[in-house]
């Protein structure tokens, strides 16, 4: 019992370095990484900004985009992928399948600019 | 031209604290965000059919969309809060002109239309931003009226910079 109060300080200092480090350990970390399976990453477009806007995973993986600005976005690598209008509070889901540097933008927002990196 | 921007000047430098003793209630400030949303769709909707080149029409129809979806968040908000937006000076020199803009804008055509719109946009942006920064944040009380703006704030910059992007490749 005594380890209780000394746990609970460590775990609240986690919490708090996790919120401190923002958006890294949150968005774009890999919700479901288990050892070999594909894992799910989340992008967040707010505020005109893709959030993380380099993200690297391992091919067969998932990045889902969400966008919390109230107007729509997309996510463009010309030639390569292409989300097509994602609505506010929508989202949209790719499968990372071939290895390589995609640089994409938001067609209607030329401003704004992400890198996904498939290993 | 040169009327349009005398007046979009004063009407934003009311709002950039040209009248420092008269900052701006929450209701005003609610109103000031709706008015100068809604003068960028106007014109916006002008320049999708009347703009000459894709990047023009394009950019027009951007504007519809974007302010369109920030003004039903402002709307939104404002209904949650119960605040009823009040008119005031600002506003009704944003608004007027707007109308002024859409005056001059309806006797251009082609190239010269383009060149007009693109011009006022960037200058637009530019000032709304001024407002923002100098009034309208420091002047907020609720914070999630302050939190609205800030979250809106970037994409007057990214349209701003958009805007000067398009006018720049139409002086090459």
């Amino acid at each position: 019992m005594r380890a209780g109060p000394h746990r609970l300080a460590i775990a609240l200092a986690c919490v708090g370095a996790m919120l401190l480090s923002g958006g890294a350990s949150g968005a774009g970390a890999a919700v479901d990484a288990g050892a070999g399976k594909p894992a799910a990453h989340r992008v967040v477009i707010d505020g005109l900004k893709y959030e993380p806007e380099t993200l690297t995973v391992k091919r067969g993986d998932t990045v889902v985009w969400t966008n919390k600005d109230p107007f729509p976005h997309t996510v463009t690598a010309p030639g390569k992928f292409d989300s097509r209008d994602i609505a506010a509070d929508g989202s949209w889901k790719y499968v990372a399948r071939a290895a390589g540097e995609y640089s994409y933008i938001c067609t209607l927002h030329p401003t704004m600019k992400g890198m996904l990196r498939v290993e | 031209m040169k009327n349009i921007g005398i007046v979009l000047t004063s009407a934003l430098f009311l709002a950039a604290g040209g009248v420092a003793a008269q900052a701006p209630n929450d209701a005003q400030i609610a109103h000031i965000v709706v008015t100068a949303n809604q003068v960028d769709i106007d014109a916006g909707k002008l320049a999708q059919q009347k703009g000459s080149t894709k990047d023009v029409k394009d950019f027009g129809k951007m504007m519809v969309t974007d302010h369109t979806g920030v003004n039903k968040q402002a709307v939104a908000l404002v209904t949650k809060l119960k605040v009823k937006p009040e008119d005031n000076p600002t506003s009704q020199s944003l608004k007027s002109g707007g109308e002024d803009n859409l005056k001059n804008l309806k006797t251009l055509k082609g190239k010269a239309f383009d060149k007009a719109y693109i011009d006022h946009e960037v200058a637009y942006h530019q000032q709304v931003l001024d407002a923002v920064d100098k009034t309208l944040l420091p002047s907020a009380k609720n914070e999630e009226l302050k939190a609205l703006i800030t979250k809106v704030r970037p994409a007057f910059v990214a349209h701003l910079e958009h805007a000067k992007m398009i006018q720049s490749s139409m002086k090459m």
